[in-house]
């Protein structure tokens, strides 16, 4: 059934629109980046519009949207991970950790 | 015994059911998507090493005065229009029309190689103005050792996925090419573009 979806449901006008959707996400993240704000909401938003980007590009580019819910799951693994990593690193790197690397 | 034989049959079409295709996907692309998972974990490390470092370091330099901005907004919109065309290329293969298809590949090589060559012309800048792995005029060294090896691994990554991508257009215009096959250095190229969403954003703008 994934197969037929493949073959099928995906025109060259989803892939287009798609694009243009890229583009614009793309155009707000570069804006986020040029904004003054405090640094911890633009970190934030950059995280909202990247995952949104990424999803896109899995769902549509890389058909994920059509395969099983498992191999879906599957694809989510890296990026616990990375959420697990980075939870356990970061906290590190609170309060006054500047011994830890050098000014030249 | 006939409901039990229909029970069976309805959890293997499940799809936690298992069977012998428990993924519903060919082997090889689930391969491919196990290759992407484990390059994510990689990806994955740099970023939050690079986050880490960042964020122990008393300053860092500001992005938009180090980097020319332009450049690398004009290298996002190639890879991730290239990424729009390599999904044509996969669609055109799965209808049998392999000119398409390899017209469409031939217009994602050419993207990618237009990044590539932006990424040696930054590159060469950069080392010009004095920037190495342990060292850069902007402060800590961290943050050319960072964006050296980030980019690098990235860059290394498309020319693969460029190399990868001949091959597939060269074999797809001799008429010796399978849709599954462009569909597998598809995943892999839309991957290349998704870690590049991920450096744009956190290293580029953040």
């Amino acid at each position: 059934m994934a197969e037929q979806h493949d073959q099928h449901s995906i025109s060259y006008k989803t892939y287009l629109m798609t694009w243009v959707w890229l583009l614009v996400l793309t155009a707000l993240a570069l804006g986020l980046g040029y904004t003054n704000i405090d640094e911890r909401l633009k970190a934030f938003l950059l995280v909202c519009t990247t995952l949104a980007k990424i999803l896109v590009i899995a769902a549509v580019f890389m058909h994920l949207r059509y395969e099983r819910i498992n191999l879906i799951l599957i694809t989510f693994t890296p990026l616990i991970l990375a959420v697990i990593l980075f939870s356990f690193t970061f906290p590190e790197t609170l309060g006054n950790a500047t011994h830890l690397i050098r000014v030249r | 015994m006939e409901s039990s034989i229909a029970e069976q049959q309805r959890i293997l079409a499940s799809d936690w059911g298992g069977g012998k295709s428990p993924f519903g996907t060919s082997w090889s692309k689930f391969m491919m998507w196990i290759f992407i998972i484990s390059d994510a974990l990689t990806f994955a490390a740099f970023l939050i090493t690079y986050g880490f470092m960042r964020s122990i370091s008393p300053q860092w330099p500001k992005q938009t005065e180090v980097f020319n901005m332009v450049l690398i907004t004009f290298m996002t919109f190639m890879l991730i229009s290239s990424s729009a065309v390599m999904a044509m290329a996969v669609a055109a293969a799965r209808a049998r029309q392999p000119k398409l298809a390899v017209q469409f590949l031939a217009l994602t090589i050419l993207g990618g190689l237009i990044f590539l060559g932006c990424q040696a012309y930054e590159w060469t800048n950069l080392i010009e103005e004095g920037a190495r792995l342990t060292r850069n005029p902007w402060g800590v060294p961290q943050f050319s050792a960072a964006f050296f090896v980030i980019t690098g691994f990235h860059g290394f990554h498309v020319f693969s996925g460029v190399t990868i991508l001949a091959i597939v257009a060269l074999r797809a215009a001799m008429g010796k090419y399978s849709a599954d096959g462009v569909e597998n250095a598809g995943l892999y190229w839309h991957f290349v573009d998704v870690v590049w969403v991920f450096v744009f954003a956190f290293f580029y703008l953040l």
